[in-house]
């Protein structure tokens, strides 16, 4: 197993009051294997790889554990966080252009990469980062080495970016929206890549996203957030299946599908609760179409549905009885059982 | 008659580098004619730059035409003066991108749906404030929610309020510029099924412009796909999404991934991104990344032509007549 969280909880202070950003959120990467974080915006994605990274406000509170290779990150200095990052553990962003330095060359970038991780010479890393343009299928990878990232186009913006978190060959890959700023076709040409360079590498990618189509085309397994809380995860395909949590379905019911004309489109009303407003209870109950009144009382417990297929929902525990094996009405963890 | 008619609207842009250089010429409209009925939605798609924002603006005539005609019910609007302009724009209008940018934060949501009626010279407040209370029910904004602030409302509300200020004035047209990609697909998606509820309701018109080729797929009757400012193929929607012409319209259908994992398609992937619009290819300006590209389309400029009934497409490997395999993605 390659990354496991277990009860991460997250609190960072606004207003002068420590808030949960997170709750008692588990889930694992293992190698070559592509794990979707989806959800709406204001539910957590972003802020789960900031914490694996350990990129958090200095007052924030992490609790539980995150273990990337049998190594607690939460227990890291910040030396030994500095040798892992950008190494074993890498991060692209979703803004290629404010990620990149627009003072430096495109190869500079790359080249502090391996100089901070690796031992090679000089001239070796200068090889080096001509070979990564080329990996990531950039042209006139020479002459690209000397240029500034304003020169470039997002596309191969995305390109450098990705170069950059390959250098090391890490171990595990956090994109946070990787192609949400660019068009359809540069898009398609993105994903692809990946796609090729996680086949090459063997890494675990972990693709925090909005948009199900992506995920659709490019994830393993699929973790759904709401609130800060793991909702629902299941392999892809059963995930578009077989949705369980009323907060999944709505999510792909309301995406308007290509070669499909529907006359209304499924929604959720209202919109994600903040930080500091949570309901108590279920936190989608507001919002839900089959809130019950335990809903708004009680947290509902994470349901195994199969192995690898998980539910938090009241739903579901009704169910109990008939199909579905639970731990009783104590909280358990979403581990999976291989 | 159409309620919009466009003829070769063209739109260009000069821009300079430095105070001696020499100047350039960005075509970001380059020659566009289409027409819209009453009640019907146009969906316009195209990537960044492709010059789909600039159109709808330069319908609006926000921006001067550089040449080119604009029929609006059967009058030409195109060289009319701001004070005569301005009473076309009551039956005109326009909903932003961003609903964070395109509201005035010091106004309370009040001022910013009475202001449009005030221009336009509706007097009596007790009118407006009926108008103003007809539109928000419409639109699900609570009375008591007027006198709030554009930042106490979340992204949806926000581009509800857009789409009110926009119908303050009973329009016949709204070109709406990217109305729903700055929201979340829950969000989304109420916001579309607003648009659609309140066309059938008020016998309106929209231009669609979007990047988003499901969203537009959704909400359009007619589609024009645009690059570096012409328009390459226009059809009824499910002519163009079942049987697209074009090869960029069929690279774009193609890389728009599938929220289907058991659903695999064959993709055609385009190398290399759109070119710069100051410097555009010779010819055809899609040659540079078209799989199917000969000298000739290097040569001559293909021109919009009707391909088999009201499906126009500018490419000249494609055969009047002639109907193209579907695609096994859009079945």
């Amino acid at each position: 197993m390659l990354l496991e969280l277990q009860n991460v909880c997250l609190e960072l202070k606004r207003n002068h009051k420590y808030v949960k950003i997170l709750d008692e959120v588990s889930f694992q990467v293992n190698q070559g294997e592509t794990v979707g974080i989806v959800g709406e915006s204001g539910c957590g994605k972003s802020m789960t790889a900031l914490s694996i990274m350990r990129l958090l406000p200095e007052k924030a509170k992490l609790k539980g554990t995150i273990k990337l290779e049998d190594e607690d990150v939460t227990k890291f200095s910040k030396k030994a966080l500095e040798k892992v990052r950008g190494n074993k553990l890498s991060m692209i962003f979703q803004d290629p252009l404010t990620s990149l330095n627009p003072l430096h060359t495109v190869g500079k970038q790359i080249e502090e990469t391996l100089m901070l991780h690796t031992d090679l010479t000089k001239s070796q890393r200068k090889q080096r980062v001509v070979e990564l343009l080329r990996e990531v299928g950039l042209p006139r990878a020479e002459e690209l080495v000397h240029e500034y990232p304003h020169q470039l186009s997002g596309g191969m913006r995305q390109r450098i970016m990705i170069a950059i978190a390959m250098a090391c060959n890490p171990s595990l890959l956090i994109c946070d929206e990787p192609t949400t700023a660019l068009d359809v076709t540069v898009q398609a040409q993105i994903l692809e890549l990946m796609n090729s360079l996680k086949k090459m590498n063997e890494m675990g990618i972990i693709m925090i996203t909005h948009d199900l189509g992506v995920v659709a085309e490019v994830c393993d397994r699929v973790i759904v957030m709401y609130a800060g809380k793991v909702v629902e995860q299941a392999g892809v395909k059963e995930l578009f299946q077989n949705p369980k949590h009323p907060y999944t379905k709505g999510l792909i019911e309301s995406i308007p599908k290509l070669g499909e004309r529907k006359q209304i489109l499924g929604s959720i009303p209202g919109t994600v609760p903040a930080p500091d407003k949570l309901p108590s209870g279920c936190k989608f109950a507001d919002r839900c179409s089959y809130a019950m009144d335990t809903c708004r009382r009680k947290m509902p417990p994470m349901v195994h549905i199969t192995n690898e297929h998980s539910a938090s929902c009241w739903l579901l525990e009704e169910e109990e009885g008939e199909q579905f094996v639970t731990s009783g009405s104590k909280r358990i963890e979403t581990t999976l059982h291989h | 008659m159409s309620l919009l008619e466009v003829k070769e609207l063209k739109q260009h842009f000069t821009i300079k580098k430095g105070f001696l250089g020499e100047k350039k010429i960005v075509k970001a409209v380059d020659g566009v004619s289409f027409k819209i009925e009453q009640g019907e939605t146009l969906g316009i798609v195209g990537e960044s730059g492709c010059g789909k924002s600039s159109l709808g603006r330069t319908i609006l005539q926000l921006i001067k035409p550089t040449s080119g005609e604009i029929h609006f019910q059967g009058r030409d609007i195109t060289h009319l003066s701001r004070k005569e302009m301005k009473d076309v724009r009551k039956e005109m209008q326009i909903v932003f991108q961003d609903p964070y940018a395109s509201l005035n934060p010091r106004s309370t949501v009040r001022t910013i749906l009475e202001d449009p009626l005030i221009i336009h010279g509706i007097k009596s407040r007790h009118k407006r404030m009926d108008i103003i209370e007809g539109i928000i029910d419409k639109i699900g904004i609570r009375k008591d929610q007027l006198d709030r602030y554009p930042h106490e409302f979340s992204g949806g509300q926000r581009q509800r309020i857009g789409i009110a200020r926009a119908l303050t004035l009973s329009p016949k047209l709204i070109i709406a510029d990217e109305p729903v990609s700055a929201l979340d697909v829950s969000v989304q998606s109420q916001v579309l099924n607003l648009m659609d509820a309140l066309q059938k309701e008020l016998n309106l018109s929209y231009i669609f412009i979007s990047h988003d080729l499901s969203v537009v797929q959704h909400i359009s009757d007619r589609v024009a796909v645009m690059y570096l400012g012409k328009i390459v193929e226009i059809a009824d929607v499910d002519e163009l999404y079942q049987n697209p012409l074009h090869p960029y319209t069929k690279a774009l259908l193609s890389a728009v991934p599938l929220p289907d994992p058991a659903q695999k398609k064959e993709r055609i992937i385009l190398q290399g991104d759109l070119p710069s619009p100051v410097n555009p290819p010779s010819g055809c300006p899609f040659h540079t990344r078209c799989p199917q590209a000969t000298p000739e389309c290097k040569a001559e400029i293909p021109e919009l032509r009707e391909k088999s009934m009201d499906h126009w497409a500018a490419c000249i490997h494609v055969q009047p007549g002639q109907k193209q395999s579907i695609r096994t993605s859009i079945s």
